[in-house]
């Protein structure tokens, strides 16, 4: 006889909240990456050259296209 | 519920997927990419702009190999959009399995953040966009998008309400395709002329519009498989 039915599976129908906010801001942010940034996100560092270089909206060039995000 | 087992199977699932999208397209949207990106270097050099080829040359080995990790961050996206709306409505989808399970959301996802903006608003290779308009094409596509999900939610809410009319699952379909020609209808088209090859643009779309379809299914199919043998949804199992 497996061990499985010697047991009983307890399940709680609560929703999860903590770890769908955790879940929430790791979407927005991974989008805004491949979806929309278009040198935003490094200019907090780089300052206005960033908007000119693109270093991460060409990162995720190809995918972005490919997604079927508008890119440029 | 074991709320690290639920974000690790979302995250995990997604991030998979994610890459094998990449790889994917590594090989068949790839060389439509370079083929529109040497038009779009042509008309620089027609317009009479100086072009550095070795900048150039660059930009495409980061742009390739980014791909990897882009694909990744856009599994993470997707898959943790999964997890989410999975947890909530999991009792609420058809089937006792959560394979199937799963993979029915993940085709409800497809249908709904992908296929329908993608008939309004299809992908566009590079040498197609005009950069002045990105921030109103990034605000059309994301609030089409939104759109469709909330339709897709809405209609799914509805049609669980009133699951014992018995006539109700010829009506919904009815109610779906009407709100979905609705928001066609109501939203702009895309500003940007096509001024690429049709032939180009059409291979292009093709390509990719089977490659993320197959994104959402591999997606599904992980995720449902990963849940099934993780089983974030129970808290324990006891000495009966």
């Amino acid at each position: 006889m497996s061990l499985h039915h010697d047991q009983r599976v307890v399940e709680k129908d609560g929703i999860p909240k903590v770890s769908i906010a955790v879940l929430a801001i790791i979407a927005i942010f991974s989008i805004y990456i491949v979806g929309y940034d278009q040198g935003q996100l490094f200019s907090l560092v780089q300052g206005s050259e960033a908007y000119d270089t693109m270093w991460l909206h060409e990162f995720t060039h190809d995918i972005r296209h490919a997604a079927g995000f508008p890119c440029h | 519920m074991k709320s690290l087992t639920f974000i690790f199977v979302s995250l995990l699932s997604g991030v998979i997927a994610g890459v094998i999208l990449a790889g994917v397209n590594y090989f068949v949207a790839e060389p439509f990419i370079d083929q529109a990106i040497g038009i779009e270097v042509d008309n620089s050099i027609a317009s009479g702009e100086v072009v550095d080829f070795d900048e150039l040359s660059s930009y495409r080995i980061w742009q390739k190999e980014g791909t990897f990790a882009a694909g990744a961050f856009l599994g993470l996206t997707y898959g943790a959009i999964l997890g989410i709306v999975y947890v909530i409505s999991r009792k609420y989808l058809p089937s006792s399995d959560d394979r199937k399970k799963a993979l029915i959301l993940a085709a409800i996802m497809c249908l709904s953040l992908y296929v329908v903006p993608f008939i309004k608003y299809p992908a566009n290779p590079p040498a197609v966009g005009d950069p002045e308009t990105i921030g109103l094409r990034d605000s059309l596509y994301t609030s089409y998008q939104l759109a469709s999900g909330l339709i897709a939610l809405g209609v799914s809410i509805l049609m669980y309400k009133l699951r014992r009319i018995g006539y109700i699952k010829y009506v919904i379909p009815v109610i779906y395709l009407g709100l979905v020609a609705s928001i066609y209808a109501i939203f702009p088209a895309n500003p940007d002329e096509i001024t690429a090859p049709m032939d180009l643009v059409n291979a292009f779309r093709a390509v990719t519009f089977g490659t993320m379809v197959m994104f959402y299914l591999v997606l599904g199919t992980l995720f449902g498989i990963m849940w099934n043998k993780f089983k974030p949804h129970e808290t324990a199992r006891i000495a009966a």
